[in-house]
């Protein structure tokens, strides 16, 4: 068909069939997705080969298991997984927005208009409405407080298997989670860093006993069950070296003469391990936490110093726990002078470490750090795929409330801001005199997808919805003293229009915003192609390469 | 014309909408359909031959589920609830499977009658809200420390096992040995039974002949015949290091230039023997015990002063023959101290059972470890018997940490049903309909209850109804063994609450999760299968 006599060895395929191709394939990703979007949205279970079963709601997790395979359908997973990293949620909507967006393009592209013209009056569309919502539609945080952060994390949850019965607990818990991680060092502001929230996924009980516990919860027993399982107060030491039989590296050879040499050398390997120990707890450390091992022989030393000892501890617990409890990682122990000593200075200090069980593991409890408090959060779920969706969810709330507590700047959700925006784009359109007009036209119309999809996953009406919908916002647009029905969307249990803002359904701005970038962005990338080339595998080198 | 485009991977296999919940559905019905039998005093075993060609012989649901293979993803899921219960509460593995799949079996008529899950799994989370608020009110408090009241929560939990015929023993099995293991720190108790109450399975005798040590034992013979194998108040060492020459980490070579020297080194080892032996016999000892290996020189020395050696224990042995004895495990001889000695043994005696060495360290005084032994016909018998003990003690260990109990028999079930479907009366909406399919589930308790013993269903089933029908007689249950409704509180069948209200909260998050799935997407990632590695660029034209 499309095939030509090339001289490469491969097919290619260009013009209007290559963009209908992957306009399809962008438009069968959107599909897979689209019945997970929005509270009433439903799950996917995913099962790869070994069996292994995951089950989840969020667009960028599905799209990651799904392994597409066309080229320009691996385009949008990518930009969808971007969207994951900065903002954390939303990805199902870029999804569907930019398949929605393509989909309308193609068609003006059918009808001769050029796709560069498109292109332009897409970015112009998309300029505009970024524009619109940050001056007209959003809303600053300040005056809302703690309140608005839950609702925030509500709405994020609302469409996961937590938002059902326990979004209240699991909002402010994420809430929580977030506000703790708050540390202001630099000049310029808060920092949340994300990375920071530690969470623990262990089975049993219910997902509504899921807590977020006051201290930090390592997940690691006692390297010796003759150490005590208590201790308070606690002194904390973190050690990057290993506790072991001290040893010459690989190839230092010790060459002797004297046979009553040889076992001053092996005494030596187990003193020098002693004197490490006995220099960390003489410094008064009664927690010694290290990423190495420590020998079997150098247990007894901290059972008779009464001090708990973990071994092979992970770094990134160790940098939460240096943190919290103002404890410096000690890498190796030499000073200035040549000897090895440790400064009490290095410890952290906590209220108390003490050994618990949660469900059938051993874990060590960090209670009430000096310098910064920690939180764990501890979910519990009936079994690992739902522990898991949960802690996905969880994530997805956190980077929400992060966002709200960064950009200061929140939105009505519901669809609400993709009403508004279609309204105000279709004004806009109409006062442009060129081409592009017909572009931002259909921008607008794109839009829309989002409210449509919302009510088709509730089993509404969507035509009827999304038309009174509009009417609502193009009331408030045109009439000044209407302006607070600019934050109507949909109410999808009861299938009415409704204030989405009073109502708690919220969400950042910046979220909102990148959804319309990426989705814009990815549309644009794959509209541009007219040509695709695809090479033959050769036959002896094909398996090597792949 | 376009040829299709293909966007996934060609042999992933999709099921979605409603496909894929029937499905999901009927995998779940068929895991519980399994076990269904095993539930209840006349419960049937289950065999299971193993891929290794293996016997498992059980009635637990965690132990036939966790052998049995499944490829569906949604059975899975069900089968992983019993190993949340197990690791969770340790009871109420196959009711947990049961009431899951009861529950998913109900909604499959919402589904028909076009209920969207996302409604079904609302009006399942409040009930379950609901359920557990119930069954705290119906609870009741014991006290633990009351003789004969720990027992009887205990004796319910072996009633329905296998081993149900020698209840009265392994009850006093499973409660002497959580006591022994016991631990109060303030308010927290811990039982920790894993590490320290070991379980011996010594086939051959008779089940009758098992018992709890004050002490531990295990299979070790001590190292040399000509020791003493009966001590009477030991001194007892525990090393966790050779006595024997050891070389050091660091690479080390020595040039030796005359033959002394080398008769030297060889005199140096032995030195070095000797003084690890002679630092151990300063103390006396009656016994040493070590977790690594002991060497035939240092036997001499420690034969010639009478000592009795037990080399190459398991590091776990040891840390309970520690707790048994009070000594403390040491690892440099030169830092040996009198305190570390273990002096809380009355009885060391190595005694033969059958063919094999057994080392009893006995008659502990303060022993906060313990070994069970465990006697009977085969190995098959006592793997069953040693599963029903370790549900036993986790029962008991429940109670003691928190004694509160509720009745069992499926009166909890039916109470719990009943009070939830007089509330549904006030629930408005489509909600209702799913809230009141939880209350029907719990009825599959008492129902498979009086199925396996071989009463008439309809019968049994609505005296227990019309028992329950004005909210009173809430400890009113089945009689597993006769099929007839009594008071639970007179047959003394009581269960610890915290199992009952795990068992209902994992079988409705998990069928509320398995409800939400619209879409089954399996054999993602091919990369065991190398066939398929060519074939996967699609063909667009």
């Amino acid at each position: 068909m499309a095939s030509q006599g090339l001289s490469v060895d491969g097919e290619r395929q260009h013009g209007q069939d290559v963009r209908t191709a992957n306009v399809t394939a962008c438009v069968a990703i959107s599909n897979i997705v689209k019945s997970s979007l929005g509270p009433v949205g439903l799950d996917k279970m995913l099962v790869d080969q070994v069996g292994d079963v995951t089950v989840t709601n969020d667009g960028a997790t599905i799209l990651k298991l799904l392994e597409v395979e066309h080229p320009a359908a691996k385009l949008l997973v990518e930009l969808a997984e971007q969207q994951d990293e900065e903002v954390g949620d939303g990805t199902t909507s870029v999804v569907i927005l930019a398949a929605e967006l393509l989909r309308r393009a193609n068609e003006l592209v059918r009808s001769r208009i050029h796709p560069t013209t498109v292109i332009a009056g897409y970015r112009l569309a998309m300029r505009e409405a970024c524009k619109y919502i940050k001056s007209t539609l959003a809303t600053p945080i300040d005056k809302l407080g703690r309140e608005a952060l839950v609702n925030a994390a509500k709405t994020s949850l609302s469409s996961k298997i937590l938002g059902s019965a326990e979004s209240d607990l699991f909002a402010n818990i994420a809430v929580d989670a977030v506000m703790a991680t708050k540390s202001s060092k630099k000049e310029d502001g808060e920092m949340y860093p994300l990375s920071s929230i530690h969470m623990l996924k262990a089975q049993g009980k219910s997902a509504s006993e899921s807590q977020i516990m006051q201290g930090y919860v390592l997940n690691a027993p006692r390297a010796s069950q003759s150490m005590p399982t208590s201790v308070s107060p606690a002194k904390i030491a973190l050690l990057g070296f290993d506790l072991r039989r001290a040893k010459m590296k690989m190839g230092v050879t010790v060459t002797l003469n004297n046979p009553e040499e040889i076992n001053k050398i092996q005494e030596k390997e187990i003193d020098l391990t002693a004197l490490r120990i006995q220099t960390v707890l003489n410094a008064g450390a009664n927690v010694i936490f290290t990423t190495k091992g420590i020998d079997d022989s150098a247990l007894k030393y901290f059972s008779g110093g009464n001090a708990i000892a973990c071994r092979r501890v992970t770094m990134k617990d160790m940098r939460r726990i240096a943190r919290a409890t103002g404890a410096t990682l000690q890498l190796n122990m030499a000073d200035l002078n040549g000897d090895e000593s440790f400064d009490p200075s290095m410890l952290g200090h906590a209220e108390e470490v003490y050994e618990d069980k949660i469900r059938d593991d051993t874990v060590m409890m960090i209670k009430g750090p000096k310098v910064q408090p920690i939180n764990t959060v501890l979910l519990r779920g009936p079994n690992e795929m739902m522990c898991d969706e949960m802690q996905r969810s969880l994530i997805d709330a956190t980077s929400v409330v992060k966002r709200m507590l960064d950009s200061n700047m929140v939105v009505a959700g519901g669809g609400a801001i993709e009403a508004a925006v279609s309204t105000h784009l279709e004004n806009f359109a109409t006062m442009l005199g060129s081409r592009e007009q017909l572009a931002i036209a259909e921008f607008a119309e794109a839009l829309l997808v989002i409210p449509k999809t919302l009510a088709v996953n509730a089993a509404k009406d969507a035509t009827d919805l999304v038309a009174k919908l509009r009417a609502v916002h193009s009331l408030a647009q045109s009439d000044p003293t209407k302006i607070s029905l600019s934050k109507c969307g949909l109410d999808l249990a009861e299938g009415a229009v409704r204030n989405n803002f009073n109502a708690g359904v919220i969400e950042p701005a910046v979220g909102k915003i990148k959804v319309i970038q990426f989705a814009t962005e990815a549309a644009l990338t794959v509209l541009r192609i007219d040509d695709l080339i695809k090479l033959n595998k050769k036959e002896n080198t094909g398996e090597a390469l792949e | 014309m376009q040829a299709p485009v293909l966007v996934l991977n060609e042999q992933t296999q999709r099921d979605t909408g409603r496909r894929a919940q029937l499905t999901n559905i009927a995998a779940a019905k068929a895991v519980s359909e399994i076990i269904r039998t095993t539930l209840g005093p006349r419960a049937m075993l289950k065999m299971i031959l193993d891929a290794s060609g293996g016997i498992v012989l059980t009635n637990d649901g965690n132990a036939i589920l966790r052998e049995i293979d499944v490829n569906h993803p949604a059975a899975k899921s069900i089968i992983e609830l019993s190993k949340t219960q197990d690791e969770e509460v340790g009871d109420g593995t196959t009711s947990v499977s049961v009431l899951a799949g009861e529950l998913l079996s109900l909604s499959e008529q919402f589904l028909e009658r076009n209920i969207h899950p996302t409604v079904v799994v609302n009006g399942f989370f409040r009930a379950l809200n609901d359920a557990v608020a119930i069954a705290e009110e119906l609870s009741m408090q014991i006290d633990v420390n009351k003789p004969g009241e720990l027992d009887k929560v205990v004796a319910s939990c072996v009633g329905t096992k296998y081993v149900s015929r020698y209840g009265d023993l392994m009850v006093k099995i499973a409660i002497d040995a959580v006591n022994t293991v016991k631990v109060e720190d303030g308010d927290r108790i811990t039982a920790d039974f894993k590490n320290y109450a070991k379980v011996e399975k010594i086939p051959g005798g008779d089940l009758n002949e098992s018992k709890v040590l004050s002490g531990v034992m295990f299979n070790k013979d001590v190292v040399s015949g000509t020791m003493r194998r009966r001590i009477e108040n030991p001194r007892i060492i525990l090393l966790d290091t050779p006595v024997q020459y050891q070389k050091g980490e660091s690479q080390t070579n020595i040039e030796l230039t005359k033959g002394e020297d080398f008769q030297r080194l060889m005199e140096l080892e032995e030195e070095y023997v000797q003084k690890i032996c002679e630092d151990i016999l300063k103390f006396n000892p009656d016994v040493v015990i070590s977790e690594k290996g002991i060497s035939d020189l240092a036997l001499h020395f420690f034969s010639k002063k009478n000592v009795s050696c037990i080399r190459r224990l398991r590091k776990t042995d040891n840390n309970r023959v520690a707790r048994a004895c009070g000594a403390t495990i040491v690892s440099r001889t030169d830092e040996l101290k009198e305190s570390d000695v273990g002096t809380g043994a009355g009885l060391f005696e190595v005694s033969k059972i059958g063919d094999e060495y057994f080392t009893y360290v006995v008659d502990c005084k303060d022993a906060k470890a313990c070994s069970i032994v465990l006697r009977g016909g085969s190995k098959d018998v006592l793997n069953e018997v040693e599963r029903n003990l370790q549900d036993a003690m986790c029962v008991a260990r429940n109670v003691v940490k928190k004694p509160t109990l509720v009745c069992g028999g499926g009166a909890i079930e039916m109470a719990i049903s009943h009070a939830l479907m007089e509330k549904s009366k006030s629930i408005e909406g489509v909600v209702q309909q799913p809230y009141q399919a939880v209350a029907q589930a719990l009825e599959v308790i008492p129902r498979t209850l009086v199925e396996n013993c071989g009463a008439s269903v309809v019968r049994v089933m609505t005296a227990l109804r019309a028992k329950h029908a004005n909210g009173e007689n809430t400890t009113f249950g089945v009689d597993g063994m006769k099929g007839e409704v009594v008071d639970m509180r007179t047959l003394g069948l009581f269960e610890p609450l915290e199992v009952k209200t795990q068992t209902i909260k994992t079988s409705v998050e998990a069928a509320a999760m398995l409800l939400r799935i619209d879409d089954v997407v399996s054999g993602i990632t091919r990369k065991q299968d190398p066939a398929s590695g060519p074939v996967q660029h699609d063909d667009d034209d």
